[in-house]
């Protein structure tokens, strides 16, 4: 008996020690994934042979563990190094490899490396699924955007439109859109349609609050575009300064900039603002 | 005929008693329950993503069943010396090679079978949970793929066969068997690879290295001609001459294989 009473104070005192252990390997491998460079992509020349025959499951288990490492330093609102780039670009390549038609990559890449300025990356990445999924309007359609939105190529942006528009299944508005884009292309307006799609696009709320910050951002600022017009018209100039609208009665406050900036009016009539739709924390950074 | 098909059938009964197979069953059905929690996880290609791990897991059932239970199946007799007292029946050396051969391939056939209905309740389900998903998903290329599954594993058995005629222990048999099958599967990548890099001109890879491993070609069935789990998985059309070309290329090797495999074992002397 007394034997019994032993073993199991030995064991209530190693499940405690299990609990203990447990918990702090959990905190410290959370903080070293946090610290930790990214690490290296096997070239998909080599994964393609070691994944034995399960190329299709590898690229899976690779879109996790990226979509993972991504989603972690957003959570923390980390930025994420140079090298920590180069594994996520590198890593999307090399699973687009193993199985190029597994369509999320490809919306990663636009979601993430074109919103954050890594165009050229983005844009070379979703031609390889244009190429391979050539039924689906909607990558031809990101590569439009990338170039109507972000390098303001508008020519280039309405080509792009207008494949995706040819694909089957393309909503209605991609072809009007297309036509739309060579002249109208710097409003804000258009910008919106395209987000609005874009959001249509994305369920994970994680990669999704940045487009509707965005979104909500412009929204405002057309908003604001169309009471300066509205200025334009019925006083014959642009107003001086933004603050001239509630003087004149257009508006009784000023929306916030949900990116914490102030809103300006530039010479064409367009509303920008100082914190130029990027978060205040990643420009101290 | 008779002879071979009453050895096989005896074969199957043996597999289908042997505990391993409920492993493998229960093994099977943890992916397919893995594959509906971690569906959510992905954005939109969650019909791919399905298919994938649903292929995966036949495919991966299937390498187990011909490995571990095939292989027992094959070599038992031999381990444990029963083969004399099979021998002494009318039965020849020829009829017992082939005889086993049909054994597994029906014993394969049937747990495949049960798994294969299995995987298509999952593949329903998340159809039914992620039907915006779903979008290019074939039923009939899907069950292509499932079906190519099995033709890959009954090369494999094949090949169990043809090493257990050879050597005298089942491990031996194993061991020779898993390295036949990852040569299978990575060949055709490396027979592409240096062609690619022959045309680019490096000179780093000797011509000699290039015609050893255009040779081996020959003899290691390439396993990736019964690979159809990218088209399945985004139900990309199929053309028919290429799982023609597929299921020939199967039965040709399976054939030369048990040739060889009866002709060695005629000539065979047990102690």
């Amino acid at each position: 008996m007394r034997r019994w009473g032993h073993l199991l104070l030995t064991l209530i005192l190693a499940v405690g020690a299990h609990a203990f252990f447990n918990g702090g390997m959990w905190e410290s491998r959370a903080e070293v994934r946090s610290e930790t460079e990214a690490g290296y992509v096997l070239p998909s020349r080599f994964s393609r042979i070691l994944a034995l025959g399960y190329q299709g499951l590898l690229s899976d288990y690779l879109f996790l563990k990226t979509a993972t490492f991504y989603g972690e330093r957003q959570m923390v609102q980390k930025e994420l190094s140079e090298s920590d780039w180069e594994y996520f670009t590198a890593s999307l390549d090399v699973l687009t490899d193993l199985d190029p038609y597994f369509f999320d990559p490809y919306l990663l890449a636009e979601g993430h490396l074109a919103w954050e300025g890594r165009i050229e990356q983005a844009n070379r990445l979703l031609r390889k699924g244009m190429e391979y999924r050539d039924w689906d309007w909607r990558i031809p359609y990101f590569i439009g955007f990338n170039y109507f939105y972000f390098l303001q190529d508008y020519e280039n942006g309405s080509e792009y439109i207008m494949e995706a528009a040819r694909r089957p299944g393309s909503p209605a508005f991609l072809k009007p859109l297309g036509a739309r884009l060579a002249y109208y292309g710097g409003k804000s307006e258009t910008a919106i349609l395209f987000l609005r799609g874009m959001l249509a696009e994305t369920d994970d709320p994680r990669f999704r609050a940045p487009l509707e910050i965005r979104l909500l951002a412009l929204e405002r600022a057309a908003e604001l575009e169309r009471l300066i017009e509205r200025f334009n018209r019925e006083q014959g100039k642009l107003p001086a300064r933004i603050e001239d609208l509630i003087k004149a009665g257009y508006i009784e406050n000023l929306p916030e900039d949900p990116y914490g900036g102030n809103w300006v009016i530039l010479k064409t009539g367009r509303v920008f603002s100082t914190s130029k739709f990027v978060r205040a924390k990643e420009k101290d950074d | 005929m008779k002879k071979v098909l009453a050895l096989a059938l005896i074969t199957y009964r043996e597999g289908i008693r042997n505990r391993s197979v409920f492993g493998i069953v229960l093994f099977s059905l943890f992916i397919f329950g893995l594959n509906i929690a971690v569906a959510g996880f992905f954005m939109r290609d969650v019909g791919k993503v399905t298919v994938d791990m649903n292929l995966s897991a036949l495919s991966v059932a299937g390498l187990l069943l011909v490995f571990f239970v095939g292989v027992n199946l094959m070599a038992k007799d031999i381990d444990r010396k029963t083969i004399h007292l099979v021998l002494s029946k009318p039965i020849s050396r020829v009829e017992y090679i082939w005889g086993k051969y049909f054994g597994i391939l029906f014993f394969i056939l049937a747990s495949m079978a049960v798994l294969f209905v299995l995987s298509c309740f999952t593949v329903l389900l998340l159809k039914g949970m992620y039907a915006d998903y779903f979008g290019q998903f074939s039923w009939l290329v899907f069950s292509l793929a499932a079906f190519f599954v099995f033709v890959k594993v009954a090369v494999l058995a094949g090949i169990v066969v043809f090493f257990s005629s050879i050597t005298s222990n089942s491990f031996i048999t194993l061991v020779f068997s898993i390295c036949a099958f990852i040569v299978g599967v990575s060949i055709e990548e490396v027979v592409f690879y240096l062609r690619s890099a022959f045309a680019a001109q490096e000179a780093a890879i000797s011509g000699s290295l290039r015609s050893f491993i255009e040779a081996i070609s020959y003899f290691v069935p390439n396993l990736a001609a019964f690979d159809f789990k990218t088209e399945a998985a985004h139900g990309l059309p199929l053309a028919w001459d290429r799982l023609g070309l597929s299921l020939g290329y199967a039965a040709a090797y399976v054939v030369v294989l048990l040739l060889l495999a009866s002709f060695i074992f005629r000539r065979r002397e047990f102690n």
